[in-house]
């Protein structure tokens, strides 16, 4: 190799030297708690006293003792497959809609529109939440007895209660929509124009050109959303506190209670670790995948 | 001349420095946590104010939170090692932490009087006492509690049962009530471990064993049988059906189904009566001790919590100098009031005799009558209570109560799941 001058070497530090606000957070906030937790998932851990190796035994009970850990990842994965699809589904109606005229007051709608997703994470909504769905005086349950219907305890069932979560999550579906509208708004007029005059409707049109022209942002959100909905965490534990029965005891909220109320540190580190996995495996299967849907116009080409 | 009265003002001046940092003049900053309700914080808050009245060289910085995340937040301090210099501590917490030695031993304050505990008894005391020192002072006692609304008693022609009542005649006045009136009986959350702690020393046994290795009954039909009673109660609709409790979640005293005159008796904690009472605008409410079992009492005294200090602080003496001020000062007393239950010190109980509201005095006659009749306190319970707590005694509580398992069943899973964890 040849030797670097000494300008280049100066260079190279300087790099170093203008990057390292980012190195050195990366290395703080990120690799070294990665490396520490990856740790104490091989030790018990109480945070008051010093770690002590147990080597595979957390993984162990994970596995074969833990009746809970099955009940989280139960309730985890449902809400996953449940809602991100119905979220996504949601935010491209919407976007759809949007997309189809350009007014003043549309902007408007679209900053209402996007709202929830500012403040529906927050605990002041999980309360009112509660308060909607709440038996036998909630609002829902309210309107069910004007129309003569009886009212059915919400959140209190272990068949109602995680489709309340569900639905508050869905209905925080601005993020998805803002990108799907950007992505909608990319698509060629030439290409509508063409197929109006060869005759195509509507839904011709949406199947055949909308649709396979936003799929790479359909897949970008889908990754980020299924992402967000493993580790959805407030709503599970404002609203329904994980119950009834484990039925919406939600991956991170069980992790977050076996580490700050029973204090098993070493043990929650191992359920975060086969989280972290889990999300691994489904990222790759989707990307995997994602190239018998997923079209990109640059790939066919010239 | 002039030049003496240079000297002269260079001296005061020095003399005044000298003054200024010598060690009578010294702030000293300590700092203090606890939790509660909003009622409790303000009525700390101001006793902290008079305390640094009292003594203008220290200054206390207050933290306080509610119960849920408290010691979540004690133990992240803990580990951070920015403990405060005071803490408030739970009966149920205090053996782990003392044998992670993060709490001072307090025996030799005590001795040099810097706490004085002189009109405090001697089971009071001891309450705060691990392997044979003190690390914990008492701030109140208290007792589990059935709260009654008498005015709901009397619409119903119910008489008020007689202090030494049964759970037959428990579950008869239930009845009547929910049939007349179409309220509950009994309010929620009658399967809170509290209750059934109580009932395994109506049964003649604790719920955990003397060393904390074991459950402390030989017999599941103790388990069993306590369930099938809140089974059948919950059936006839006479308390509430374990999915509404679940579905409103942790409700504080104000909200309970007696504040909101939803139901007639209530299962809390005798100091929670003030709050409860004013929700309902001072409603006079009795309380009553749990019901007894073939004739044996099972409510028993609880510290209902402690102060305690940090094995490190840098000032020992004057954290004690504190806890002293608030559990013996009049003044403070008589702001405190029973919000941490009665009392400790016989002199403060006579002192405030004559300024008890009705609920108060209700409550002072009641912790007399626990005194009285009571079963005495259970041994500690074990490091890993809330462990079992959270993933053992609650979800199996719901799966009875949702039907999911019987209570025989949940009684052999109970005992097996318990004693794994204990052995771990």
């Amino acid at each position: 190799m040849k030797k670097l001058t000494k300008k280049k070497k100066h260079d190279i530090w300087m790099g170093y030297l203008f990057t390292s606000p980012w190195i050195l957070g990366f290395l703080f906030f990120i690799v070294f708690p990665l490396v520490t937790s990856l740790y104490l998932s091989f030790t018990r851990y109480d945070i008051l006293s010093a770690p002590r190796w147990i080597g595979l035994q957390n993984w162990v009970r994970m596995f074969t003792q833990d009746p809970r850990f099955w009940n989280a990842t139960k309730a985890t994965f449902k809400y996953v497959i449940f809602e991100v699809p119905l979220r996504l589904l949601f935010a491209f109606i919407v976007a759809l809609i949007f997309s189809q005229r350009e007014s003043k007051i549309l902007n408007l709608y679209r900053a209402i529109y996007y709202i929830p997703s500012l403040i529906g994470g927050s605990v002041a909504i999980a309360v009112v939440w509660r308060q909607i769905w709440g038996y036998p005086d909630g609002i829902v349950n309210a309107i069910l007895s004007i129309l003569g219907l009886r009212g059915i305890n919400w959140l209190g069932d272990t068949r109602t209660a995680i489709w309340t979560l569900i639905l508050l999550a869905v209905w925080q579906f601005g993020s998805p929509m803002l990108i799907f509208l950007a992505a909608l708004k990319q698509v060629p007029t030439e290409l509508y124009e063409a197929a109006t005059i060869d005759g195509a409707n509507f839904w011709g049109r949406l199947f055949k050109i909308t649709i396979p022209m936003v799929t790479p942002v359909i897949l970008f959100n889908l990754i980020n959303q299924m992402i967000h909905a493993f580790m959805a965490f407030t709503q599970s534990y404002i609203i329904t506190q994980g119950g009834p029965l484990d039925s919406t005891l939600f991956y991170a909220v069980y992790m977050y209670r076996k580490a700050f109320n029973d204090f098993e540190m070493g043990y929650a580190s191992a359920l975060a670790w086969f989280m972290l996995a889990l999300v691994g495996i489904f990222t790759v299967i989707i990307f995997k995948t994602s190239n018998r849907w997923v079209y990109y116009e640059a790939e066919e080409g010239v | 001349m002039k030049k003496y009265f240079k000297l002269v003002v260079l001296m005061l001046i020095l003399v005044s420095f000298i003054l200024a940092i010598s060690p009578a003049q010294q702030q000293i900053t300590l700092r203090i946590i606890w939790w509660g309700s909003q009622d409790r914080h303000n009525r700390t808050l101001k006793v902290i104010d008079l305390f640094q009245k009292k003594y203008p060289n220290i200054k206390i910085v207050s933290e306080y939170t509610g119960w849920s995340e408290y010691y979540t937040k004690l133990t992240t301090m803990a580990a951070g090692g920015n403990l405060p210099d005071i803490m408030q501590q739970d009966h149920a917490y205090i053996r782990g932490w003392v044998e992670k030695g993060l709490l001072l031993p307090l025996d030799d304050l005590v001795a040099q009087g810097v706490i004085n505990l002189k009109d405090v008894s001697k089971s009071i005391v001891d309450s705060g006492r691990l392997g044979g020192k003190l690390y914990a002072i008492n701030l109140g006692n208290n007792s589990q509690a059935f709260a009654i609304d008498p005015e709901l008693f009397r619409k119903a022609g119910v008489p008020l049962p007689p202090t030494l009542w049964t759970w037959d005649d428990f579950k008869r006045i239930a009845r009547i009530i929910h049939r007349k009136l179409g309220i509950y009986g009994a309010a929620e959350n009658l399967g809170d471990h509290n209750v059934f702690r109580v009932w395994t020393i109506e049964n003649g046994g604790y719920l955990f064993s003397e060393d904390g290795k074991s459950l402390g009954y030989e017999d599941d039909n103790v388990y069993a049988s306590f369930y099938k009673m809140l089974l059948e109660l919950q059936d006839e609709g006479v308390i509430p059906s374990r999915d509404v409790e679940v579905a409103r979640g942790s409700v504080s005293p104000e909200q309970r189904f007696l504040c909101l005159g939803k139901a007639a008796m209530q299962f809390t904690w005798s100091n929670q009566l003030t709050a409860m009472s004013t929700a309902l605008k001072g409603k006079p409410l009795k309380l009553y001790m749990l019901p007894t079992l073939n004739g044996k009492v099972g409510n028993f005294l609880k510290p209902s919590m402690f102060f305690a200090i940090n094995a490190k602080t840098k000032y020992p003496k004057e954290a004690a100098m504190f806890i002293n001020f608030f559990i013996n000062d009049i003044e403070a007393a008589k702001i405190l009031m029973a919000e941490r239950g009665v009392p400790v010190s016989k002199r403060v109980q006579l002192a405030l005799k004559p300024l008890l509201t009705p609920v108060e005095k209700e409550m002072f006659n009641f912790i007399a009558t626990v005194e009285k009749y009571g079963a005495p306190t259970p041994p500690p319970d074990p490091e890993r209570w809330q462990e079992i707590y959270n993933n053992v005694y609650t979800p199996l509580y719901d799966q009875i109560m949702y039907k999911k398992i019987t209570p025989e069943e949940a009684a052999k899973k109970f005992r097996e799941q318990v004693t794994q964890i204990l052995r771990k």
